[in-house]
C-alpha cells in the first residue's frame, strides 16, 4: 500500500496522534482564541501600552502636582481621579485592539480558517469576547491598582495618600479596569458588524471618544439632548470608576450617573454591540 | 464522501450554483473541474460551511458540516493559501487551529514535518512565499487526520517538487481509503493526480465521469489516415459531421468517423489505407471542448475569450 511519504522519516497523513475523543467544545475553543489573541504582537504591545502610559501618566500628574503644590485641598475623589487616569488613553487602545481582533481574521482571511475549524460561529464570537475581556481587564486591573501602588510613596509624602480599604477606592479601581475590559469587547461586536478595521476603528473611536463632546454641543440648542450624556458609553464608563455619591459630593452634578448604574450602562452598550455583530456573523456568508 | 442534492447558490440574481448533484466517493481522487466563475470555489465553500446554500444541500459523511461535533476529523480543508493571519507564526497558526478540537501538539509538530515546514515553523506567515503558505495550508487540512480532504488549487505557487509532493501525498491519502476532493487548472497535473472528474460550468455539472471517460467523450472521433488517395477518401467518407484536414506530413486528420467506420468505408470503397489510428487527446483538450461547447451552447453570441473563461 503507498502512503504519502516523501522523506523516509515522514510520518503519514494517518495521524496516530490524533486522539479519537478529540472533538469542539468550548473550553477547546477558547483555547484556540486565547492562542490566538496571545501569540500577534500587536495584542501584546497594546496591552503593553495600556499598563505602561496609563501608570506612567498617573505618576507624572501626581509629581507635577506634588511640586506645585495645588493638592493643598486633595480628597480621595481627586486622587482617584488621577490614579484612573490612564482611562483616557486605555479605552482608545481598548477599542483599537478590540475592532483588530475580528478585523484582522477577516482582512487576512484567517476568519474562513477560523469557521471552518468551528462552524457555529457564535461559539467563536462569544470565545473571542471572553477572552478579550479577560485579557483587557487583566491590564486594566495591573494598570489602576499599579497606579495606585506608585503613587502612594508620593502622596504619601504629602499626606493625601488613599489607603485600598477606603469607602468605594478599591471598587472604583476594578470599575475603571472593567470598562477597558468592557470598552474592547463592545469595539469587537463593532468589528464583527463591519468587518473592517478603518470601519470599526472610526466607529469605535467615535462612540468612545467624539459622541461625549458632540452631545454637549447639541444639548445647548435641543435641551432634552443633554439629557442622554449620562447615558453615553464613555460618561457611564467614568462614572464607573467614580466614588459613589455622599454629602457634598453628588456624581449627578457632574452629570454622571452612580457607578452602579454606569456599569449597568455600559454592559447595555456593549451588549448591543456584540448582538448585532452576533447577527450579521450568523446571517451572512464569510 | 461528499454528496450534494439539489445545491444551489445565488449571489443577489446572479445563479453561480444552480442545482447541481454530486458524489465524492470514498477511496479516489476526484477532480474539480471548470472556468474561473462556474461555481467550484462556491460549492466548496458551502460544502464547509462557509456560505450557506440558497436551497439544495451538501453533506459530508452524511452530515451537513456544521452538524459535526469533530468538523476537523471529518473534513480537511485547503480553501485558499491566504486563509492564515499574516502576523502569527505557522506553529501558532496550527497549534491554535488544532486547540479548538483539543487535538494535542504532537500531532501539529508531525503536520508541520509531514509538510515540510520544520525551518520556517516559528516564522512569521507574512513573510511566506505562495509555496510555503500551500503548504502551510496543507499541513492545516491534513491537522484532524480527517476521512475527507479539500484541496482548493492546493499545488498554485508550488515548485517542481512541491508539486510533486502534492500529487504523491493526494494519491496516498486516496488510498488510505479517503474521499479527495481537488481543483486544480493545471490539466497535465489534474490528468496525472485524479481518477474521477466532475467538470462544471455556469454553476452546473457538465461532465462528471472518470478521466479516460470525459477524455474519449470529448475527443474520441479524430483520427489520423495516410493514403495514396486523398481525393477519393474525401468523396467516400463525406458527411454532414465530418471534417478532413491534411497534415503536412501527408496524413490526414478526420473527425466526425470512428477508426472502424473509415477502415470499413475505405475498404468497400477499394481505397488503400497505410496508417489508421485514433487519436486520443490531451484532458486539456478534452476539458477545453468541453468548457467551449458549454459557452456557445449557452450564448446567444459569440462571447469574447475574456468572457468566456469568467
Amino acid at each position: 500500500m503507498t502512503t504519502a511519504i516523501t522523506t523516509p522519516h515522514a510520518p503519514s497523513a494517518a495521524g496516530a496522534t490524533v486522539r479519537p475523543t478529540a472533538r469542539l467544545t468550548f473550553a477547546n475553543i477558547l483555547h484556540s482564541e486565547w492562542i490566538k489573541l496571545t501569540s500577534l504582537r500587536s495584542t501584546v504591545w497594546s496591552l503593553a501600552l495600556i499598563v505602561v502610559l496609563g501608570i506612567g501618566l498617573s505618576l507624572m500628574i501626581t509629581v507635577l502636582n506634588s511640586t506645585i503644590d495645588v493638592m493643598a485641598e486633595s480628597s480621595p475623589s481627586i486622587v482617584l481621579t488621577t490614579t484612573t487616569i490612564g482611562i483616557a488613553f486605555g479605552q482608545l487602545i481598548a477599542a483599537v485592539l478590540g475592532v483588530l481582533v475580528i478585523s484582522g481574521e477577516y482582512s487576512t482571511g484567517m476568519i474562513r480558517s477560523t469557521l471552518a475549524a468551528v462552524p457555529s460561529r457564535l461559539a467563536v464570537l462569544a470565545a473571542k469576547a471572553v477572552v478579550l475581556f479577560v485579557l483587557v481587564t487583566t491590564a486594566g486591573l495591573l494598570t489602576m491598582f499599579g497606579s495606585w501602588a506608585a503613587t502612594y510613596p508620593v502622596l504619601e509624602n504629602q499626606g493625601n495618600a488613599v489607603g485600598l480599604g477606603d469607602e468605594g477606592f478599591a471598587v472604583a479601581l476594578v470599575g475603571a479596569a472593567l470598562y477597558l475590559g468592557l470598552t474592547a469587547v463592545f469595539a469587537l461586536g463593532l468589528g464583527t458588524l463591519l468587518r473592517s478595521a478603518a470601519g470599526g476603528i472610526a466607529a469605535a473611536l467615535g462612540v468612545v471618544l467624539i459622541l461625549n463632546t458632540v452631545v454637549p454641543v447639541i444639548g445647548f440648542a435641543v435641551e432634552w439632548v443633554s439629557d442622554i450624556s449620562p447615558y453615553l458609553f464613555s460618561n457611564a464608563g467614568v462614572a464607573m470608576a467614580q466614588l459613589p455619591s455622599a454629602d457634598g459630593n453628588s456624581l449627578e452634578t457632574v452629570g454622571l450617573l452612580e457607578p452602579g448604574w454606569g456599569a449597568l450602562v455600559v454592559v447595555a452598550w456593549t451588549l448591543v454591540s456584540l448582538i448585532l455583530g452576533a447577527i450579521r456573523l450568523q446571517k451572512q456568508d464569510a | 464522501m461528499i454528496e450534494a442534492h439539489a445545491l444551489t447558490k445565488k449571489f443577489g440574481s446572479k445563479t453561480a450554483v444552480a442545482g447541481i448533484d454530486f458524489r465524492v466517493e470514498p477511496g479516489q481522487v476526484t477532480g474539480f473541474l471548470g472556468p474561473n466563475g462556474a461555481g467550484k470555489s462556491t460549492t466548496m465553500r458551502m460544502i464547509a460551511g462557509l456560505d450557506r446554500p440558497t436551497s439544495g444541500a451538501v453533506t459530508v459523511n452524511g452530515r451537513r458540516y456544521r452538524d459535526h461535533r469533530a468538523p476537523l476529523r471529518e473534513v480537511g480543508i485547503l480553501l485558499d493559501a491566504k486563509a492564515v493571519h499574516t502576523g502569527r507564526s505557522a506553529y501558532k497558526h496550527l497549534l491554535a487551529m488544532a486547540a479548538t478540537h483539543g487535538i494535542g501538539t504532537k500531532r501539529v509538530h508531525d503536520v508541520i514535518e509531514l509538510a515540510g515546514l520544520e525551518a520556517v515553523a516559528h516564522k512569521r506567515v507574512g513573510g511566506f512565499s505562495l509555496g510555503m503558505g500551500q503548504r502551510l495550508g496543507i499541513a492545516a487540512a491534513l491537522l484532524g487526520d480527517p476521512a475527507t480532504v479539500i484541496l482548493d488549487e492546493p499545488v498554485n505557487g508550488l515548485d517542481p517538487e512541491g508539486v510533486r509532493w502534492v500529487r504523491t501525498l493526494v494519491r496516498g491519502l486516496a488510498a488510505e481509503g479517503r474521499s479527495v476532493l481537488l481543483s486544480s487548472h493545471l490539466m497535465s497535473e489534474m490528468a496525472q493526480t485524479a481518477d474521477h472528474l466532475i467538470v462544471l460550468g455556469r454553476g452546473r455539472v457538465i461532465a462528471d465521469a472518470s478521466v479516460d471517460e470525459v477524455i474519449a467523450r470529448a475527443s474520441g472521433t479524430s483520427v489520423r489516415v495516410r493514403t495514396p488517395d486523398i481525393a477519393g477518401l474525401n468523396r467516400a467518407i463525406a458527411g454532414p459531421d465530418v471534417a478532413l484536414s491534411t497534415l503536412d506530413d501527408g496524413a490526414v486528420v478526420v473527425t466526425g468517423l470512428a477508426a472502424e467506420q473509415i477502415g470499413d468505408i475505405a475498404w468497400h470503397a477499394r481505397i488503400p489505407v497505410h496508417e489508421l489510428v485514433a487519436l486520443s487527446s490531451s484532458l486539456e483538450d478534452a476539458y477545453m471542448t468541453l468548457t467551449a461547447d458549454e459557452v456557445e451552447y449557452r450564448s446567444a453570441v459569440v462571447p469574447t475569450p475574456e468572457e468566456a473563461t469568467r
